[in-house]
């Protein structure tokens, strides 16, 4: 057997069974990864390469000609297990899953459905055309999972407020949160009506919407307070805090709460906030400071399902709860497959 | 089996059941970046097509942000299809992953639990491998909605049919966090209300005292405040309510009773004393016999080095210098006289208790000691215990004798005091959680007064006029530094330097770069000014390496950014966040062009030197 040829063999190996060739002939073999591993062993002298060779054919592997991928192996369909070597956990599931308790779950049921919708015309969900049609009479706290449609609001609320010409500030906790959204709403908006403020630069600060982060909008109420402000405040009709939930931060949160405090009782707020456990304190206590009353809306759905898998180091894909989809306050039950499998993870992991 | 499953393996596996795109959490940026350098040379690369978009996009985007046209990770992108995505990459390079993400066009980003927080751009799949992440020096748990922001990132509205959640185990994994997290009810929001020095001044400037307390009342501090009060005045009404039948009863002998409650208050108040043998004598002799004093002994008179309790028997022992000349021990209790002189004494932890030299003194003051010098005076202390008055208060037993109603209270007394002092503590608290803030925007008003911001009458002097345009961390020490032109003809370039040093608050380790002699002069003395305004402020951390990093950008407008970042061994992200931080510092003081138009015209000159490249590119 030449280099190349043992090079090969050893590629094919799951790097399980390189560290045991490796043990007894590369000192700290646990601590090298696959490429390097290989590396070491192809630069052993020629005779501890035959020795490693003759134990390479020896060794026992039940599923070495499984291990024996094609480069880019092709796709499996989901339902199908894509080769015996991973093949296991569906089995082993599917033979679980026979018991007379409530049935858990099976992986290819659980992995069903993976796809791309058909492009759709965007339907606003119920809660969003409630949100913005709240804001004409009253301050709106969103407070729904990521990834709901959060920002639809905001870009619904903005048209709204910039059709009956007025100013629209909009603020985000973080710096690189304004850039990504400047760049957003200058692309759908046009770039005349977006601008935007940070500590040391003011572009476009005289169009209708403006973009900066917490901090300075809260600099330029104080200024305004005082009298010294070039920033059109007596047009202002809407503020948007997005990712509101930063009032909890320890170090920044008293910053959304002058904000909130000193905000012109004029301007109409939009808190926009992932999932917290008590909006509705929040909206009371915005009703009791403002004039306007404040109106939450909430909820926990997501609009996309979420599925929970559990990944073993092997390479074994288990379901990781006993329902389909994970669902919130609920309760959860982990699947007995992925229970078996962590306690052995728990028990011996370095093995 | 490894700890953990490998990148390359986990990547293939998400491939192969299509479970990609997908953002892959660890816990540290040197595991993302491990993560993306397994795949250098490995087989798991993306077709031609799909790398062939993935550098059509990159170059696009190069068109507007130059600073990432030949950055380091582009081939492995673009090879590969998997990118890194934490706090030590430019923030343009994040954007450029942040965009390639959105467009589809990468298998997995392995990215940091601050990307949860930071931006936004959702995948089919997140894998999570880890139930806790670090913060600041520890490792903490994950919270509930901490867990829900990161799982959220699953499923694309409008892209994806379903969303994956992949757990998969690596050491220290704790599964029922996450099986919590994925299901439960997230935490509630508390307000984290701080009173801070620019807060104060800016609100003083616009409103006045009233006003203040007003707009504290409106916080949402005070409105959590406010909802623990009304449980605190509910468990007062109540109280209230079982003191009546107790009632108002007149008490004729209030003096009394004061007088004893307060003795018993006292005495109760102490831990128990520490059970000694001394008689009453030698207790009431002991805190006299202190080092220095002057003694008489049966043999003549002493002077007392220290005083000390044996270790076995624990008599209270004396080491004293004898007329003769000779150091010993003796009991305190064979002391005769205590002679009402003390000699200037200063205690070593040696043998002889004191200098040689003093010593030496005290050998000739005892030589010239007169025959009879005066004495002090001991009283014992009479036991109070004894106070027949007193005595039944300490019992728990209701007592005053001379009060008319005495009969009618002496009944109910254990259970209406019981009552009586619980009804004090709640209204304490009551009267606490309603005047907190108050106080607390007191106290700091106070610190400006006292400074020479305001006035006694809450008006903003002419320094606090400036000093309020300064709303960032560490502004009093600022100010401060302002007020005392610790700035007077700085260089640009210094000037950033300390603002810098100032501005980082960040422990990570970074490599020690020369300081010039100027700016460690410099340093030295904002760290003195730090320090004597500790009780104020905290002190910054002032790193001397991150202010010579700042000025040698500044300072030499020749230096490219590359060799900035390869001269430190802090990452590009943290450089660029060091410098926009110092930037915003910068424009602080800039804004004071008014009052003080040199030190702003610097600061002007260092924001201009310092806008360049990387720099210029976000807004």
């Amino acid at each position: 057997m030449n280099d190349d040829d043992l090079n090969r063999e050893l590629q094919r190996l799951p790097i399980k069974y390189l560290h045991q060739l490796a043990k007894g002939r590369i000192s700290r073999h646990f601590r090298l990864g696959k490429r390097r591993l290989i590396e070491c062993m192809l630069g052993l002298p020629q005779e501890h390469k035959m020795a490693l060779a003759t134990s390479l054919a020896n060794l026992s592997l039940p599923t070495r000609e499984s291990v024996v991928n094609s480069p880019t192996p092709p796709p499996p369909s989901p339902g199908e297990s894509p080769s015996p070597f991973y093949s296991k956990p569906t089995a082993r599931t599917s033979h679980h899953t026979q018991g007379p308790s409530s049935p858990p779950i099976q992986l290819p049921e659980l992995l069903e459905g993976i796809g791309v919708p058909s492009p759709m015309p965007f339907v606003p969900d119920e809660w969003q055309r409630e949100a913005v049609e709240a804001l004409a009479h009253a301050d709106v706290i969103v407070s729904v999972p990521t990834g709901s449609g959060k920002t639809f609001v905001a870009i619904e609320a903005i048209k709204q407020a910039m059709a009956a010409n007025q100013t629209v500030i909009y603020t985000s906790p973080l710096k690189a949160l304004s850039n990504t959204k400047y760049m957003e709403f200058s692309h759908r908006f046009g770039p005349d009506l977006v601008g935007i403020l940070t500590g040391d630069r003011r572009d476009n600060i005289h169009a209708p919407l403006l973009i900066m982060t917490t901090e300075i909008l809260r600099n330029v109420l104080y200024d305004a307070a005082s009298g010294e402000i070039d920033l059109r405040l007596h047009t202002l009709g809407l503020v948007i805090l997005d990712e509101s939930q930063y009032l909890a931060d320890p170090e920044r949160g008293v910053v959304w709460e002058e904000t909130l405090i000193l905000c012109p009782s004029q301007t109409r707020l939009l808190l926009l906030s992932a999932s917290i456990g008590n909006p509705q304190e929040l909206a009371e206590w915005l009703t009791s400071i403002r004039e306007t009353p404040c109106r939450l809306i909430r909820h926990t759905k997501r609009s996309v399902p979420l599925r929970g898998l559990y990944l073993h180091p092997t390479g074994q894909l288990v379901p990781l709860f006993e329902a389909r989809d994970i669902q919130q306050k609920k309760g959860y039950r982990f699947h007995p497959e992925t229970k078996r499998l962590f306690n052995e993870y728990e028990v011996k992991p370095f093995r | 089996m490894p700890p953990a499953i490998h990148p390359i393996d986990l990547v293939d596996i998400l491939r192969r059941h299509h479970l990609t795109p997908a953002i892959v959490f660890l816990t540290s940026r040197r595991g993302c970046d491990e993560a993306i350098d397994a795949f250098i040379n490995t087989s798991a690369s993306v077709s031609a097509s799909h790398s062939e978009a993935i550098r059509t996009f990159l170059d696009q985007f190069a068109k507007d942000f130059p600073s990432i046209a030949n950055h380091p990770l582009i081939p492995v992108v673009q090879d590969y299809g998997v990118a890194a995505h934490h706090a030590g990459h430019l923030p343009s390079w994040k954007m450029a992953i942040e965009e390639l993400m959105r467009q589809g066009l990468l298998d997995a980003v392995f990215a940091t639990t601050t990307l949860a927080a930071g931006v936004d751009f959702p995948a089919r799949t997140v894998v999570i491998s880890q139930s806790s992440v670090r913060k600041s020096q520890d490792f903490c748990d994950l919270t509930v909605s901490e867990i829900q922001q990161l799982a959220g990132r699953g499923g694309r509205r409008g892209k994806d049919f379903v969303g994956f959640v992949v757990v998969t185990p690596s050491p220290f994994i704790d599964l029922d966090i996450l099986g919590k997290g994925l299901t439960g009810q997230p935490e509630s929001i508390d307000s984290q209300f701080v009173i801070s020095y620019p807060m104060v001044l800016n609100l003083l400037r616009a409103h006045s005292v009233d006003q203040i307390e007003g707009l504290l009342a409106k916080s949402f501090a005070q409105f959590q405040l406010n909802q623990r009060v009304t449980v605190h005045q509910e468990r007062l009404d109540d109280l209230h309510e079982q003191l009546q039948p107790y009632g108002p009863r007149e008490c004729a002998d209030w003096v009394a009773q004061w007088k004893v409650f307060d003795l018993a208050r006292r005495r109760k108040a102490h831990r128990r004393p520490i059970v000694t043998n001394d008689s009453p004598y030698l207790t009431a002799c002991l805190p006299f016999l202190t080092p220095g004093r002057l003694i008489g002994l049966a043999k003549g008179p002493a002077i007392i080095l220290r005083q000390y309790r044996s270790r076995g028997t624990g008599t209270p022992m004396l080491s004293v210098l004898h007329g003769k000349g000779t150091v010993g021990e003796c009991q305190a209790q064979r002391v005769v006289h205590v002679y009402d002189h003390v000699y200037d004494f200063h205690p070593t932890r040696t043998v002889p208790w004191c200098l040689p030299s003093t010593l030496h003194q005290f050998k000739q003051a005892l030589a010239q000691l007169p025959a009879h010098p005066p004495t002090v005076p001991i009283f014992e202390a009479s036991p109070e215990a004894d106070d027949p008055l007193l005595s039944e208060v300490l019992t728990e037993e209701f007592s005053c004798p001379s009060c008319p109603s005495y009969t009618a209270c002496k009944k109910d007394f254990s259970l209406a005091s019981r009552l009586r002092l619980k009804e004090q503590q709640v209204t304490k608290t009551i009267q606490a959680l309603r005047d907190g803030l108050w106080h607390r925007f007191q106290q700091k008003a106070d610190v400006l007064h006292k400074f020479g911001y305001i006035t006694a009458g809450f008006q903003l002097t002419a320094d606090g006029e400036w000093a309020r345009m300064i709303r960032i961390n560490h502004s009093l020490l600022i100010t401060e530094l302002i007020r005392m032109d610790a700035f007077s003809g700085i260089a640009p370039e210094m000037l950033a330097g300390v603002m810098a040093s100032i501005a980082h608050d960040d422990d990570r380790p970074s490599s020690y770069m020369r300081l010039t002699s100027g700016l460690s002069s410099m340093l030295g003395k904002v760290r003195q000014v730090a320090d004597s305004l500790r009780a104020y402020e905290p002190p910054p951390l002032l790193r001397s390496d991150v202010a010579a990093l700042a000025e040698q950008w500044i300072g030499q407008p020749q230096l490219n950014w590359a060799s900035l970042v390869r001269s430190t061994s802090m990452a590009e992200g943290d450089v660029y966040r060091l410098l926009a931080r110092t930037l915003e510092f910068l424009s602080q003081i800039h804004t004071l062009k008014g009052t003080h138009p040199g030190l702003a015209d610097t600061a002007h000159l260092a924001m201009g030197n310092m806008r360049r490249e990387v720099l210029a590119e976000l807004p």
